[in-house]
């Protein structure tokens, strides 16, 4: 019991982050690797609130606008260019001008805030939860993230501007034909998945801390996440994100601290290639219909991808 | 097609170039690197960043064979390249079998792991970013092998690699003209492939894998073959280093080491390109030394620097610099083909 509390409170905060990532992925193919600097640089700035005498409350509303900020900031600048590219061109260059908005990110900070933690500490005794004795702050974490993922549930299902947001996810060209203007739902999401990224600044300094060179972890934590969920899913992203939590505390509590990484991405790789499509992705969707919806998305009606190709070729032979 | 635009745009040389014509690019970028011991003036340090700086190359070689080549991403260089080393300098050390064994050894196992991957990424047929982040997964597995074996690999203070040391490898100079022997070695099959039927089925793979099955190319085949290459290439880069060094690491090959630098370096010189890793990784190293005063704000500028490299220069420097070099030369040529319409 203890195992599956303690993986849930991982779980839910790998959610938020594999959620806020495959979001903007969906939407646009832009695979943000400054995920992870975004969060801890509203983390470090957050704290920087708590440590001046600052309400915790105002670290908080500070953490989260400052990601938001971030975000939208980062968005308007520097992917500019990139948004006018198309196709496979448009996945590479994002991923490289991702990583140097990262390596400015994590530069800025190692050098002004070095040894700068960001953590809430939660007073009062640990709570019983099923007989398991669980800290405050972990509690209040994975309560964090619960009502983060269920926020941006109810918004993209039961909001009209949560349905234009699947509606370009699906096909933009048809949204565009709709009266849905992409650029304005970008902007929604673009906020939506830096608000996220608060969250998990948040949710992390609750349940442990977070240090100015976590941001490369997170990164990366937040891709496998989002791919183990089949990219651009936000359900999948949700549901991988707790299945890894759990493997990660089960693995720890078994094979120990040190080989509880090489489990959680063996785990990780396993699924990936045995559902490509997401660990969602059953009844009857085959992969190769997310396949053909990506490369349709990313590379434009009036050319295939390789990849695209090389699956039909590999299906005709085999 | 002139010389040049072949080696922009990794085209091949029609045969009557001739064999020397089509390799003039990397005897010459060889004996560039190779003059920087006489110009270091005994200086160990700048030796040893060179020596580095031709292993990053390599590297690069190796990754443009694989995603430039085929598009297959594959983030697992430093992994490769670890799983060489540490097979070499472990089954030397601990039982002292010959370097002449366990260097092909080291390196015939990253081959078959980097052959294998890719397989399994053809077989289940997965997109970029998906076979990315498979590899991703296998080079962080292999990082936290290297860290938690302890017993055996000496975790993250490192290992010393007893073999190869009294030998020449251990010889500043004459280590550096080893590794950079392979990188010859690596460029110069580059190119081959690039002039020979496998560069003309890499190049069908990477713009129509469909067209390029119907035209009768094995795309699952060339897809590992080309892994298995860059593989080969990797894990003895990695290899080499570690017993011109003597010390080995997780962080010598770690994802951020490696790969991070040479993805910076091969998308900055230009992908697919003959010589767009040699650029890339000059630049990328002049970059880290240049910037090294600056201290713990390094990282910053070298990440602004990049971003605006990527941005004005998104296709890279060497077709860059090609194209313009086409442009301003197309009036002597009389009326000179558009680069983009020649090839």
């Amino acid at each position: 019991m203890a195992i599956v509390l303690d993986g849930s409170v991982l779980g839910l905060q790998l959610a938020v982050l594999g959620v806020g990532i495959s979001l903007v992925f969906g939407l646009s193919g832009v695979l943000d690797l400054a995920y992870g600097a975004k969060v801890v640089a509203a983390a470090i700035v957050g704290s920087l609130v708590l440590a001046g005498g600052g309400p915790v409350l105002l670290g908080v509303a500070v953490t989260v606008g400052l990601a938001v900020v971030l975000s939208l900031g980062i968005d308007r600048t520097v992917l500019a260019p990139v948004y006018r590219r198309h196709g496979e061109a448009r996945v590479v260059l994002s991923l490289l001008v991702t990583l140097a908005v990262a390596f400015v990110i994590d530069g800025v900070l190692v050098s002004r805030w070095p040894h700068a933690a960001f953590s809430l500490a939660v007073a009062g005794p640990p709570v019983d939860v099923l007989g398991v004795r669980m800290r405050g702050g972990s509690l209040l974490a994975a309560g964090l993230g619960l009502v983060a993922l269920a926020a941006t549930f109810l918004l993209l299902h039961t909001t009209r501007a949560g349905r234009a947001i699947r509606c370009v996810i699906q096909d933009e060209e048809g949204a565009q034909l709709c009266g849905i203007e992409p650029a304005r739902v970008r902007t929604v999401v673009v906020v939506l998945s830096g608000a996220l990224a608060g969250v998990v600044a948040v949710a992390q300094g609750l349940a442990s801390s977070v240090a100015v060179a976590d941001g490369f972890d997170l990164t990366i934590l937040a891709v496998v996440v989002a791919v183990v969920g089949g990219l651009g899913r936000v359900a999948g992203a949700a549901v991988a994100g707790v299945v890894l939590g759990l493997v990660h505390a089960l693995a720890t509590a078994t094979v120990g601290a040190s080989a509880t990484w090489v489990v959680l991405l063996l785990a990780a790789a396993v699924t990936i290639v045995l559902r490509p499509e997401g660990i969602l992705g059953l009844g009857g969707r085959a992969p190769r219909r997310h396949t053909a919806r990506w490369s349709r998305r990313i590379a434009g009606p009036d050319r295939t991808t390789d990849d695209d190709a090389a699956d039909r070729a590999g299906e005709g032979r085999g | 097609m002139s010389l040049l635009d072949s080696a922009v745009t990794g085209a091949p040389l029609e045969r009557r170039e001739g064999l020397l014509r089509g390799y003039l690019p990397v005897v010459l970028a060889v004996l560039v690197l190779g003059l920087v011991p006489p110009l270091a003036g005994g200086s160990r340090y700048l030796v040893s960043v060179a020596t580095l700086l031709v292993v990053l190359v390599t590297y690069g070689v190796a990754f443009n064979v694989v995603f430039g080549g085929t598009g297959q991403l594959l983030l697992c260089i430093g992994a490769l390249a670890a799983v060489a080393a540490y097979t070499s300098a472990l089954l030397s050390g601990e039982l002292g079998w010959p370097l002449a064994i366990t260097l092909p050894l080291g390196v015939a196992l990253a081959t078959t792991g980097g052959a294998a991957l890719s397989w399994l990424a053809v077989r289940r047929r997965l997109d970029t970013i998906f076979v990315g982040v498979v590899t991703l997964t296998a080079s962080l597995v292999v990082h936290n092998l290297l860290l938690g074996r302890r017993e055996l690999t000496g975790g993250e203070t490192g290992l010393v690699v007893q073999a190869g040391s009294g030998t020449a490898l251990r010889d500043p100079v004459l280590g550096y003209y080893a590794v950079l022997a392979l990188l010859a070695v690596g460029l110069a099959g580059h190119r081959a492939i690039q002039r020979s039927a496998l560069g003309w089925a890499f190049r069908a793979i990477r713009d129509d894998a469909e067209a390029a099955a119907l035209a009768g190319i094995d795309v699952a085949r060339t897809k590992v073959l080309a892994a298995a290459v860059a593989s080969a290439l990797a894990g003895a880069a990695g290899s080499l280093y570690a017993h011109v060094e003597g010390f080995v690491s997780p962080t010598t090959f770690a994802f951020a080491t490696v790969d991070v630098r040479v993805i910076v370096a091969v998308a900055f010189g230009g992908l697919g390109t003959l010589l767009g890793p040699v650029v890339g990784g000059v630049v990328v190293t002049l970059l880290d030394e240049v910037l090294r005063p600056l201290g713990q704000l390094r990282l910053a500028v070298y990440g602004a620097v990049l971003l605006v490299l990527f941005l004005a220069v998104p296709r890279g420097a060497v077709p860059a610099v090609g194209w313009s070099w086409h442009r301003a030369t197309a009036r002597w040529r009389g009326r000179g083909t558009s680069p983009a319409g020649g090839r």
